[in-house]
């Protein structure tokens, strides 16, 4: 089984390397997605290991995580992990996420803050953005406990089987409402984030629901 | 009448480029039945502009025409604006699709 990571990455010099190094051991390859960054994430990458693309405008994380998995595919991988670069999430919880996709016991497993692992969530994000994204998701279809979880992984079959439109941050839910209308088996794992800054505010909620509507039209 | 009939003519128009749109693949069918109802209410609207009137007046509002025509101006242009919108969304994903595709060359 052949398992890339596929990780976008736009002005992260900071953290790229620590990431690259975490995350290579548990994995076949790794792709870095830099979104037309204005530091050295690329050379960082790079000499990190990394196999890189650099997207020649700035497009946003969902069309890099496309850009990457479209390269996951042409180097033959079975299995495909989306990993953030900002060194929020924990590597060494990257065998637990494909775990079900090894075992053939699901075809897209999710890994959720709710399932239990302690994360150190912004009480706003925990009480208010994320249940109203949760009942956003739910009345679209896609029944999952965490609805913005970035760190996901999937097996060929089912990264052939659609693609991320949204450029933007609603490219999560996307995701998720898109592979619920499937015929995926889908499994939540428990994940831990350590958030070093608060990321997605109640505006950028606002954003995600405005582009899911256009994105509902424009079908 | 005579403006019913010329509004009544607009609305086909509309309504036939639409059909155009939809014919030629240059609209999905989410957007293609949100123009017609859109343009279907509009006509709807002016062809029972009286009866519309009256229910203006019941719920407060002036009965004159001037007044309907100034709300059918502020409708066009959220209809403006939205299918601005609509048409920058699809650029978008345009250039998406084309930097993707130099990016993995």
């Amino acid at each position: 089984m052949k398992i890339i990571c596929v990780i976008p990455a736009w002005n992260e010099a900071k953290h790229i390397v620590r990431v690259i190094d975490k995350v290579k051991p548990l994995v076949n390859d790794v792709i870095v997605v830099d979104d037309h960054s204005t530091d050295n994430t690329s050379e960082l990458a790079k000499n990190a290991g990394a196999f890189v693309l650099r997207h020649p405008i700035n497009r946003g994380q969902g069309a890099s995580l496309q850009t990457g998995s479209d390269q996951a595919l042409k180097m033959g991988a079975d299995i495909i992990v989306h990993f953030d670069a900002d060194d929020q999430f924990a590597a060494t919880e990257i065998p637990e996420v494909i775990a079900p996709l090894l075992k053939q016991e699901a075809d897209v497993v999710f890994g959720s803050r709710f399932l239990g692992k302690k994360s150190n969530l912004p009480f706003s994000k925990k009480y208010l953005i994320l249940p109203l994204g949760r009942l956003i998701n739910h009345l679209l279809g896609a029944h999952t406990s965490d609805p913005q979880s970035g760190f996901r992984a999937y097996t060929k079959e089912v990264a052939h089987s659609f693609r991320i439109e949204n450029n933007e941050m609603a490219h999560c839910s996307e995701i998720l409402i898109k592979l619920s209308q499937g015929k995926w088996r889908i499994k939540e794992v428990p994940i831990t984030v350590t958030y070093h800054e608060y990321g997605q505010k109640f505006s950028g909620g606002l954003r995600i629901l405005k582009d899911l509507f256009i994105q509902k039209i424009r079908q | 009448m005579f403006q019913q009939a010329i509004a009544l003519i607009f609305i086909a128009i509309f309504i036939w480029r639409l059909f155009q749109q939809k014919k030629h693949k240059q609209i999905g069918n989410n957007e293609f039945i949100l123009w017609l109802s859109f343009w279907s209410l509009g006509a709807l609207a002016i062809i029972f502009i009286r009866f519309l009137d009256q229910v203006l007046v019941s719920v407060g509002f002036s009965g004159s025409g001037i007044n309907f025509l100034l709300y059918l101006a502020v409708i066009s242009l959220f209809y403006f604006v939205f299918k601005l919108r609509l048409k920058l969304s699809k650029l978008e994903k345009n250039l998406t699709d084309l930097v993707r595709e130099i990016t993995l060359k």
